[in-house]
């Protein structure tokens, strides 16, 4: 498989925020219909990469190619799953989550009977005309996360889109990505702080290092698939956690201190 | 039965009650004071004086002209003031130069007692119904071109990078984040503008006026006519009641995601 049947070709990337270097010569591969986790401590860029890889930032020195082509802002081809759901608060369910094809002009009864079909997908049938301040964090997650779907993304770009939920609904969450990615089998790229989500979830692994901000490790995944929650207590899902958090130990401590002097 | 139940439950509900009660006790407290210790109509004019002198203005037709030249005057400059308010207002939240070139206009305007000017606008502009809706105009359109900028400018960064990422252009962004994010703001300046014009209306026409409920009260005080002067205070009381309280209905209709 040459380079150009990638989904994504990452190779030199660098990002600089005027004397600040977020991001130094990451160079990755992501195949079709992997899912990628990318984890590292605080300020190691992982964020700042996926939001070039979104188009809303533009990387200051590399390439960046997508199905062979180069990134030039936003588009249709991506969709963003965001921290914080960021749900307009004046839209009911549904029109939160078409939002991405009523920009493109692509509202219709068949885009509504796909949407239908989406919220029912991740779990929200039967609260399609809810408003944001109605529903919990877990379902305005998901809402987050069918917006995101809505565009039929070919690659789907999620930013720690779990870590304001409490773990239990955190966990159902991840179940739930996991089912609904082994339907679609849409590229994925997910940053975290959660090790064992990231281990849990992905193909491969990312882990990135600070200071500059690079790729310090690729670890492949190599667990069955479907995944049952338990299989986060057998001993070799537990090794990947160990393996990765030893990698990034050392980084996280330094963080850790730096922020706390401030 | 369901609309009975609900207007005996609004009308027994405790806040409800506790706004008659005080409104009535006030009433009842005047009508003491005015009778009982003034004792003069020249002073102060009891509710039941000031309920009848409203009854006679009524029967006799003469309290037309008055509300229906305050009410030219305040609707015209009030929609005036709200449409350029909300276009400055605009103008201020999207273009630098606009806000640099507008700012100091707005500022220093904001807090001038305007309604000081009035027998100016009057001088300029005729003893007519213009000169009012001028100062109508003056003092309502600075609180919505305040209101509108304010809002557009809170717009919640992350709602419009949400969008953005979602290729949104511009335009978008402002009629589908920018401007709904901001009803809230821009409706809150339009309901203070609403007090503020009704002020500008009656001190305009305290200046001079051929009719107006301005020009009802200043004439009754000239003649201690004090039924009168409170008749006219009266409307305008319940006109700001009612204008606010429908307001605050479009508010709940337009804007239903607010809690």
């Amino acid at each position: 498989m040459g380079a150009a049947s990638n989904k994504l070709n990452v190779a030199g990337l660098t990002k600089r925020f005027g004397p600040l270097e977020a991001l130094s010569g990451v160079d990755v591969a992501v195949d079709r219909g992997e899912f990628i986790s990318i984890v590292g401590p605080s300020g190691c860029g992982k964020t700042t990469f996926l939001r070039i890889v979104g188009g809303l930032e533009t990387a200051s020195a590399g390439v960046i190619e997508l199905d062979g082509r180069g990134i030039v802002g936003p588009g249709s081809d991506r969709g963003f799953v965001f921290q914080s759901d960021n749900l307009l608060p004046w839209r009911d369910v549904v029109s939160n989550t078409e939002i991405g094809p009523e920009l493109a002009g692509k509202l219709g009864p068949e885009q509504r009977a796909r949407t239908l079909k989406l919220l029912e997908l991740v779990g929200l049938k039967g609260f399609e005309h809810y408003y944001p301040r109605q529903l919990s964090g877990g379902m305005r997650q998901r809402v987050n996360l069918a917006r995101a779907l809505a565009v039929d993304p070919t690659l789907l770009l999620m930013d720690e889109p779990f870590s304001a939920l409490d773990a239990q609904t955190r966990e159902i969450m991840q179940t739930e990505l996991s089912r609904i990615w082994e339907e679609g089998k849409k590229t994925v790229l997910f940053v975290t702080h959660q090790i064992d989500e990231a281990v849990y979830l992905s193909d491969r692994v990312f882990v990135f290092a600070r200071r500059p901000g690079r790729v310090n490790e690729v670890i492949d995944i190599d667990l069955p698939r479907p995944r049952p929650l338990d299989i986060k207590r057998t001993p070799a899902f537990v090794a990947y956690v160990e393996r990765i958090w030893k990698l990034i130990e050392n980084d996280v401590r330094v963080s850790v201190l730096e922020e706390h002097e401030g | 039965m369901t609309t009975q139940t609900t207007s005996a439950e609004g009308f027994f509900n405790a806040d409800r009650r506790w706004a008659w009660g005080s409104v009535l006790t006030g009433l009842a407290l005047w009508e003491f004071a005015s009778r009982v210790l003034v004792g003069s109509k020249l002073f102060l004019a009891a509710p039941t004086q000031v309920l009848y002198a409203l009854y006679e203005l009524v029967a006799t037709g003469e309290i037309w002209k008055h509300v229906w030249t305050s009410a030219q005057e305040f609707v015209i400059g009030y929609v005036s003031a709200c449409l350029l308010g909300v276009a400055l207002g605009f103008a201020m939240a999207s273009s630098r130069p606009a806000k640099a070139a507008l700012q100091p206009w707005v500022a220093g305007l904001y807090a001038t007692p305007t309604v000081a000017l009035a027998p100016l606008f009057i001088l300029w502009f005729g003893i007519g119904i213009f000169s009012k809706v001028v100062v109508v105009v003056a003092l309502v359109v600075f609180p919505v071109t305040i209101n509108t900028e304010t809002g557009l400018l809170g717009v919640n960064k992350n709602l419009v990078e949400t969008v953005r990422a979602f290729g949104a252009t511009p335009r978008q962004i402002f009629f589908k984040v920018s401007l709904p994010a901001a009803l809230p703001f821009i409706f809150a300046g339009l309901r203070l503008g609403i007090g503020r014009g009704l002020i500008g209306v009656v001190v305009a026409e305290l200046f001079g006026a051929r009719a107006g409920l301005g020009q009802l009260i200043s004439q009754s005080a000239e003649t201690f006519n004090m039924p009168d002067l409170f008749a006219g205070v009266t409307i305008l009381a319940v006109a700001g009641i009612a204008l606010t309280g429908g307001f605050q209905r479009l508010e709940r209709t337009l804007i239903p995601w607010r809690d």
